[in-house]
């Protein structure tokens, strides 16, 4: 089980079956992949995998703050697979680390073989469940359409699965409509909500227990 | 096997022993297609054969060739590639789904099969989920909660995509390995070619 209770403050998230993914969902500015990577620091501090898909940030910066999370050096396995610069300087070298170049975030099959590759490596340096975070499906969602990020989505949820890996995946409600938004959803197992409030940043959860969470501060 | 639900299997061999063989082996399990080489392999392709046997070296239009329009034509086939050597090219980058190295055993030739056709149901599960959970995100974006509660229509197609996950569960099986997953995602990366 993953207990995400250190991140997300609720009794709903202490023992969350391998194998499920979850998506976190907010407008701009509410703190979406930033809480993404925390649920996967919050792993890596006790010793577990951790895989990091990015459109956003290239490895070495991912690695930089990732290291900042996580809190030490500590010979955490991690894997990191980015989409954002395709180049070909050698990834920062770090012990128990694996990057993947993809060329773009529209390359699906070459984050399929990211993934495959970083999943790999962390088995490879101990790890043997982890945590997965992809940040975000709306950058994937302006290079792809809907139905084929759904249907990425939802293999990749499978590999997960039988990984006993946890998948968690994030998307700016603001930046598509509704309808895109509730059939992204529907690719989850979960949803993690976030809002900005007068009293800050907000959370609640939705599908994983029986019913949603209150809304909780961050 | 006439079976008309029976899923089609073409094979395209230009050695006609061998042609013979697999069918011999498969035509009990499947409808199964023999084309004497590329060309009449390609003419007897459409939307009904599910999965094709394609040997890479023939006189005429080549195995590359065939499986460059199978692609470029957006068939929904799953490929199988039967070489004489042990390939060492990337079997994503030549776009078919698995290979076979000569001589090919009965049962090898039915795994792979079997394999292929569990690949293509997924693929058409996921097809069926997606359209229907499109579906009921325009119901839910277009009327009210209450409104929801009340139409039946709304709760068969929640009743029925329950089903789908149940069936898409079962057989997720096709992409527990590496290969499958990834043929699997540049399949449908590929669809929107």
């Amino acid at each position: 089980m993953y207990d995400l209770s250190p991140v997300l403050d609720t009794e709903a998230v202490t023992e969350v079956r391998p194998g499920t993914s979850v998506l976190v969902a907010g407008p701009a500015m509410t703190g979406k992949d930033q809480l993404a990577l925390d649920i996967l620091a919050a792993g890596s501090r006790q010793g577990e995998g951790a895989l990091v898909v990015s459109t956003s940030d290239e490895a070495s910066t991912i690695m930089e703050d990732y290291q900042a999370r996580v809190g030490h050096e500590g010979g955490y396995p991690l894997g990191i697979v980015d989409c954002f610069a395709d180049t070909d300087e050698p990834a920062p070298d770090r012990p128990g680390s694996y990057v993947h170049h993809v060329s773009s975030p529209a390359d699906l099959t070459g984050i399929g073989i990211g993934i495959t590759k970083c999943l790999e490596s962390l088995h490879d340096n101990g790890a043997d469940r982890g945590r997965m975070g992809l940040s975000s499906l709306s950058t994937m969602l302006t290079y792809t359409d809907r139905k084929t990020v759904f249907k990425f989505c939802h293999v990749l949820s499978s590999r997960l699965d039988a990984a006993g890996y946890l998948g968690v995946f994030t998307i700016d409600t603001g930046a598509h409509d509704e309808q895109t938004i509730q059939v992204i959803k529907q690719a989850f197992d979960g949803l993690v909500e976030l809002r900005q409030s007068d009293a800050g940043r907000e959370a609640r959860v939705v599908g994983i227990a029986d019913s949603p969470t209150a809304w909780a501060a961050l | 096997m006439t079976d008309s639900t029976a899923p089609v299997v073409l094979i395209v061999e230009d050695e006609p022993d061998v042609a013979e063989t697999y069918k011999l082996w498969l035509e009990g399990d499947y409808e199964v297609r023999l084309a004497a080489d590329g060309t009449e392999g390609w003419e007897k392709l459409d939307e009904d054969v599910d999965v094709v046997l394609l040997d890479r070296m023939m006189p005429g239009l080549s195995g590359d060739e065939v499986l460059d329009n199978i692609r470029e034509e957006g068939l929904s086939c799953r490929v199988a590639m039967v070489t004489a050597v042990e390939p060492d090219f990337d079997i994503l980058d030549m776009g078919f789904d698995s290979y076979l190295s000569k001589p090919i055993r009965s049962d090898e030739l039915h795994e792979t099969v079997e394999k292929l056709l569990e690949r293509s149901s997924y693929d058409r599960l996921l097809q069926q989920y997606y359209a229907l959970v499109e579906k009921q995100a325009t119901l839910e974006t277009a009327k009210s909660g209450a409104e929801l509660a009340e139409s039946d229509e709304y709760e068969r197609l929640q009743g029925r995509i329950e089903e789908l996950q149940e069936d898409l569960s079962q057989t997720m099986g096709s992409v527990k390995d590496d290969t499958d997953f990834l043929t699997t995602i540049q399949q449908i990366g590929g669809d929107e070619n």
